[in-house]
């Protein structure tokens, strides 16, 4: 593979996959022993049914964190920058979540590209208000 | 880009004929619906869908089409009669209007039809339903014809979609 490069995880919830910027997740691992305040269930992917394991997602600001929880990590992938494409602008200013980024081209199909830190935040401002 | 249809013969006798505007026609919610066709650069399949967390009934989802990924539109799901069954095979429209590029989804695809300015009428006085989007109605061979205001359309969707960050919290 030549040129510039993304490494992206690639994750499931549901029966969805998504990807995300290796960088945003600082470690992934089981969430039995993680406390209850400190998981992150529903978000606008949706419900993990499975449950089996938490991406640690740290702020912007790396202030907090918290752990997604998800019900697969299917791995890593580098994935040439020309394969990462923004959100079309008017399904950008259409979602109710800024959590959703673009896309990644994987085989041809269209892979929604997540922003970790925004997701775990929409979903913390949620349970705040 | 479909042919023409319809496109109106010049008259004879005197009178010049009349300016025909063209119209891209499709079906929708059990009607011929039209709008502008200059907005209009591609019809294509739609292919395979891919859904949108968080999205609005009326953008069902994006799909690749050359290396570019398009929102689709479904104008029934945003006046709130239906929806467009989504099939691999289902045609979308591209347009332009302003800022946005979008793929209107509808239950068939007619193609462009020519329709002489002077039988354009204004469209009946209700705010409900996809008549609040009405430009203009008129006949042609193949029967009634509703002109949409596409435009006002996309930007009414647009503004209707809750933005992210303003939503509810």
């Amino acid at each position: 593979m030549t040129g510039p490069t993304s490494e992206l995880v690639l994750f499931q919830v549901g029966a969805r996959t998504f990807a995300a910027v290796v960088h945003d997740a600082v470690r992934i691992g089981s969430v039995r022993d993680v406390p209850a305040d400190e998981l992150v269930l529903e978000t606008a992917l949706g419900a993990p049914s499975a449950r089996a394991r938490g991406i640690v997602v740290a702020s912007h600001d790396d202030a907090v964190e918290r752990t997604l929880v998800v019900d697969q990590v299917l791995g890593t992938r580098s994935v040439p920058e020309e394969h990462v494409h923004p959100l079309p602008a008017f399904a950008a200013v259409c979602l109710t979540s800024g959590a959703v980024t673009g896309f990644v081209l994987l085989e041809g199909d269209p892979l929604l590209l997540v922003d970790l830190p925004t997701l775990v935040r929409e979903r913390a401002t949620e349970a705040i208000a | 880009m479909p042919e023409p249809k319809e496109a109106q013969q010049p008259e004879s006798g005197a009178q010049p004929p009349a300016p025909e505007a063209w119209f891209f026609c499709l079906r929708l919610l059990g009607g011929r619906y039209a709008f502008e066709a200059p907005l209009v650069t591609e019809v294509v399949r739609l292919g395979p869908l891919t859904r949108l967390p968080a999205a609005p009934s009326f953008l069902p989802g994006v799909f690749t089409h050359r290396g570019e990924v398009l929102p689709v539109l479904d104008i029934a799901q945003l006046v709130g009669q239906g929806a467009v069954a989504l099939r691999p095979s289902t045609r979308a429209a591209i347009v332009h209007c302003g800022p946005w590029k979008v793929a209107v989804v509808s239950d068939s695809v007619e193609g462009l039809v020519a329709i002489p300015r002077r039988q354009l009428e204004p469209p009946p006085a209700e705010s409900s339903g996809v008549a609040e989007f009405l430009s203009a109605v008129a006949r042609d061979k193949a029967g009634a014809v509703a002109v949409l205001d596409l435009p006002r359309l996309v930007e009414t969707a647009r503004a209707r979609a809750v933005p992210a960050g303003s939503g509810p919290a």
